[in-house]
């Protein structure tokens, strides 16, 4: 079996996390990478893309760059992730819809249009609840890892709210309602539902027709998926390969004959 | 029309109050058969029964007001003597919003509101009222939709642009009554701004409510509203009693039929009576709270999802709050009301609300509040939501400290949204103030 | 600079000069009075002094950074003049003399609010009299009537000249930061000096339109930081059109203010001031504004940019959406804090704004 020529490459630059990817002609990815990212930016991004350029076989591949690092990235077309998920949402889905990224570090909701392109986009980028850095650090006082959030969520006999709007003041109200004798599982189902509130209300009206869908790390976790679904009342798909939307989105800019 | 007029009638006449009556009974022997729990406070004031009779027909007979006869919300501030000349069914949507924090719902009733685009930063009786309207979500059944809502800047600003949203989103006339702000003393052009604007309210109201006002009873109304004014700062100069024979948080229920329903007789029966249960109180040494040791002074709106918390916690430790400028603010002003010139008195009296005053004069006022109430100590609420409350407070809590030599503690939180309330580190800071009067 | 032009001001032509705080407040008779307006948009970035901490951090940067650069004392400035705005800058000017010890004489002008009518023309035109009496008692002269309906005419003149300008940004290829800088070369320089940036940027023209990016419109408070204006140029667009406070949407009609009477005039002129959620009360006059405004101007996308914590921005903001929804523009909001440099995160919006607006189609 031949393996399918390579045709653009693309890199997302996060805060947390830098994915890159090589795509074919019909915009299937055929190569992924992964890694934290290092503080210094252009030797990781050059070595990644010089990496994926040796697998691939091809140095002459376009490269699309996205992320908060993008600039960084010599020789690539710089486009910002919000476009980047817009277009790789819309190559899986096919029509509008609404895109839930839950980052680690800012959470984006971005309206796509029927024709592929960003109607409209709500950012949450300046604090920390309301994005997968909530989770974490609320999950990490309480000692539950990430896998057993749906398990415990299961487990759970109702969801406890956390009321603060603040993931410090969050912090110290849970250590409180743990000392009280609050089961560890509601609380955890209380805080899937809290992060589930916030993003709807980024989210706010959803246009008539369109579904949701979610990208982004927390999207792998089946138990926030749910709790999204529960709060809008809206079925809720998962993208496929969540974390590397992004790198989809740039390469896809980037494959000769697009925009 | 008439059929809902007629329901309406019923409603206020005969079904409302036989409902309250089987309500109160009901609550009665409820509380005849439970033991009385041990607590730091003194024994229940027999009044709130007739005061939760009283709010709760202002609701049940609202939900039939539409379309019987003209409805207005109305700010805190605004001159409603006017409209209720009219024949207005008057509702106040900061003491619905009040309602609704007080049983922890703004969140949930806000959501609507954020999820059009407002923004969590603005204030949370506005989030909840606007919420409400966009999605009806009230625990009192509904309100009436209005067919005028009046505005009065006296308490703040923010009120135009709240009512400004909500003329948009009801499409209904929007009466403003716009009160200069007192840099210093009253000027004489900013009252007759005041009483011009208030004669071309009541045009307004006229043509809405489809009648002419009978001018000859205006002095009556006002008459009324002084009444009842003078009779809740009586009420609460009771408090000077030591013990007080109730507590600052009391004053913030008792406080709202001046606001809801002043210059009725309803209103001014009520106060009688409550002002003779204090009375008796006194004279029976009963105070508000159990053991009381130490007298503070609350400053800004109450926080309304919390207060019974609170007041247990400064109860336990012997902290009473016999004084309040919140509530003292619907005594003082009503002073300045005179019958015989009911528009220039109510320009001059609507012009001198409390918040409407410079910071000199408002930590005067506390000042003297604090002499006559023989207070320890001040808790400055510093309220998220309310900046002309809360914008000064931390100077006015330097110069209270230092000018009566007392202990001033500045508290942040929000009147009426508790996501927006760190328990924790309050509950701390407020326990090492108690602390601090040592024993 | 600005400082030596202050210095020269005073010591050249005799000039009192008032810091003055936003928004609205009639210049003419400052200028009739030989008063020089410094505006204190904040100032921008981090607070100067320990002061600021004399107000909650919950209150809008605007109002805790200029208690930071007033309340130590500002060289070379006489009077403070407090236009009541809003709740947070009533505060302001009540805090500053009565509480923080501050030592030299405020004024304060209490603009009416709500829609016109003859109670509030009747006491604006009063409430202007008073205003010149209390300057009047800073600078030790009283107004001259006759001065003031010079000042009107050179203010009228001055409007005229921003309102054309305004209306061919596109002729000039000058980049944003700096046309609209010269713009706000009014908030400190005096009126005359403005009048003649004002005529130089004019001179610039082009015979036609030489902007080439995406055209938008921003509304908000005050372009800080400037480099908002980089960042909108860099992504490939524009300001075409401006409602920020602190510049269109001061600029009176130019056809308002020949009133005989100069109070009379200023009263028409206050009035003939594009609507402002600070000065009136109906919601649809101000939407049907914007969306001429940005008609007018063929934008292609509206920019919120909203100090935090400002009440009277943010609660129109629901209603902007929906009234620009409906005429299918994109909008964009943004929330600044008078940050001293724009972060990554507004620069991603941004660009990912105009990306939007070079594919989406618009029907104005």
């Amino acid at each position: 079996m031949s393996k399918p020529a390579a045709a653009a490459l693309g890199i997302d630059i996060g805060s947390t996390t830098c994915k890159a990817v090589a795509i074919d002609a019909r915009g299937t990815v055929i190569l992924r990478m992964l890694e934290p990212t290092d503080p210094l930016i252009a030797p990781q991004a050059a070595r990644m893309i010089q990496a994926l350029r040796a697998q691939a076989g091809d140095v002459t591949l376009p490269l699309g760059a996205t992320g908060y690092g993008r600039r960084h990235v010599e020789d690539a077309r710089v486009i910002t992730e919000i476009t980047c998920h817009a277009r790789g949402a819309y190559h899986h889905l096919g029509r509008a819809g609404v895109l839930v990224d839950i980052g680690g570090q800012d959470t984006k909701v971005i309206f796509i249009g029927a024709d592929g392109t960003v109607e409209d986009f709500h950012m949450n980028d300046k604090c920390a609840a309301g994005t997968g850095r909530f989770l974490e650090v609320i999950l990490n006082r309480l000692k539950v890892p990430l896998a057993d959030v749906g398990l415990k969520v299961a487990r759970a006999r109702e969801a406890v709210a956390v009321s603060s709007m603040c993931t410090v003041f969050a912090e110290s109200e849970v250590v409180s309602l743990v000392a009280q004798g609050v089961a560890v599982e509601d609380i955890v189902k209380g805080l899937l539902q809290s992060l589930a509130s916030r993003v709807a209300g980024l989210i706010g009206r959803i246009p008539p027709g369109a579904g949701i869908s979610m990208s982004g790390g927390v999207a792998l976790n089946p138990a926030m998926v749910e709790a999204l679904a529960k709060k809008t009342g809206m079925a809720v798909t998962v993208m496929p390969d969540p974390q590397y939307l992004g790198a989809l989105g740039a390469a896809l800019s980037v494959l000769p004959g697009s925009r | 029309m008439i059929t809902r007029r007629v329901q309406f009638e019923v409603m206020g006449r005969l079904v409302g109050p036989a409902l309250m009556e089987l309500d109160a009974y009901k609550t009665q022997r409820k509380r005849r058969k439970r033991t009385p729990k041990p607590g730091p406070f003194g024994p229940g004031l027999k009044s709130v029964d007739e005061l939760k009779k009283i709010m709760t027909m202002i609701y049940l007979q609202g939900r039939y007001a539409d379309g019987a006869v003209p409805v207005a919300w109305v700010t805190s501030g605004f001159p409603s003597e006017f409209l209720r000349m009219l024949g207005y069914y008057i509702i106040y949507p900061e003491n619905h919003a009040a309602l609704c924090g007080a049983r922890h719902m703004t969140p949930k009733i806000s959501e609507a509101a954020e999820n059009q685009g407002y923004s969590m930063d603005l204030c949370s009786y506005a989030r909840t009222d606007i919420g409400n309207v966009l999605k009806n979500n009230t625990p009192v059944g509904r309100l009436p939709k209005p067919d005028l809502i009046a505005c009065c800047t006296n308490i703040c600003q923010t009120v135009l642009y709240w009512y400004r949203a909500l003329a948009a989103h009801l499409e209904v006339p929007l009466v403003l009554v716009d009160t200069p702000f007192m840099f210093g003393d009253n000027k004489e052009h900013h009252v007759q701004y005041v009483a011009e604007q208030l004669e071309e309210c009541i045009a307004t109201a006229e043509k809405v409510a489809g009648r002419k006002m009978d001018k000859s009873r205006m002095g009556h109304m006002m008459e009324m509203a002084l009444q009842g004014s003078d009779l809740w700062g009586q009420c609460l100069e009771i408090a000077r009693a030591k013990p007080s024979p109730w507590t600052g948080f009391d004053t913030f229920f008792h406080i709202a039929p001046i606001v809801s329903i002043r210059g009725t007789e309803t209103c001014n029966r009520y106060y009688r009576g409550l002002k003779a249960e204090l009375e008796q109180r006194v004279a029976q040494g009963v105070g508000g709270i159990k053991d009381e040791r130490h007298r503070l002074l609350w400053d800004n709106l109450p926080i309304w999802f919390d207060i019974r918390n609170l007041a247990t916690m400064f109860a336990e430790r012997g902290f009473n709050f016999v004084c309040a400028t919140y509530s003292n603010a619907w005594a003082e002003a009503g002073r300045l009301i005179s019958p015989e010139d009911p528009i220039l008195s109510a320009a001059k009296a609507y012009i001198y609300v409390y918040l409407n005053r410079d910071l000199n004069n408002r930590l005067r006022t506390m000042k003297e509040l604090a002499g006559d109430y023989g207070v320890d100590g001040a808790v400055l609420h510093s309220d998220r939501s309310c900046k002309p409350y809360s914008v000064g407070q931390i100077d006015v809590k330097r110069r209270f400290a230092e000018d009566l030599g007392l202990k001033a503690l500045v508290l942040e939180a929000d009147h009426n949204d508790q996501r927006l309330y760190a328990r924790e580190q309050a509950e701390t800071r407020l326990h090492a103030f108690m602390e601090s009067f040592g024993e | 600079m600005r400082r030596a032009y202050l210095t020269r001001e005073k010591e050249a032509h005799g000039r009192t000069v008032m810091a003055v705080l936003p928004i609205a407040y009639p210049k003419e008779i400052l200028t009739a009075m030989n008063i020089l307006a410094v505006e204190v948009w904040g100032p921008p970035g981090l607070p100067a002094s320990e002061e600021a901490s004399r107000i909650q951090a919950y209150v809008c940067p605007v109002v805790r950074n200029a208690m930071a650069f007033l309340a130590p004392g500002v060289p070379g400035i006489d009077g403070v003049l407090f236009p009541h705005t809003c709740d947070s800058i009533q505060g302001l000017a009540t805090v500053l003399p009565d509480l923080a010890g501050f030592p030299l004489p405020v004024a304060n002008f209490v603009h009416p609010k709500g829609e016109r009518r003859k109670s509030n023309e009747t006491y604006l035109k009063q409430e202007f009299a008073d205003l010149a009496a209390q300057l009047a008692r800073i600078t030790g002269k009283p107004l001259d009537p006759e001065a003031l309906k010079g000042a009107i005419a050179l203010h009228r003149e001055i409007d005229r000249l921003r309102t054309s300008l305004m209306a061919r940004r596109a002729f000039s290829p000058l980049p944003d930061r700096e046309f609209w800088g010269v713009l706000r070369l009014g908030e400190y320089l005096w009126p005359e000096d403005y009048l003649g940036k004002l005529k130089e940027l004019e001179s610039g023209l082009a015979s036609q339109a030489v902007q080439t990016g995406v055209p938008v419109m921003v509304t908000g408070i005050v372009p800080e930081p400037m480099g908002i204006y980089e960042a909108i140029n860099a992504a490939g667009a524009f300001v075409a059109a401006c409602d920020y406070a602190a510049i269109g949407r001061r600029v009176a009609d130019p056809s308002a203010g020949t009133a005989p009477d100069p109070f009379d005039a200023l009263v028409s002129r206050y009035f003939a001031l594009p609507p402002c959620p600070t000065r009136t009360s109906l919601m649809g006059p101000r939407m049907d504004y914007l969306e001429r405004l940005y008609a007018a101007n063929r934008c292609r996308g509206l920019i919120v940019h909203t100090v935090k914590f400002c009440e009277p921005e943010l609660f129109d903001l629901p209603h902007i959406r929906q009234r620009f929804a409906r005429i299918n523009a994109p909008v964009l909001t943004m929330e600044g804090e008078l940050e001293p440099v724009l972060s990554g995160q507004a620069t991603t919006r941004i660009e990912a704004f105009v990306e939007m607006t070079t594919s989406k189609r618009s029907n104005p």
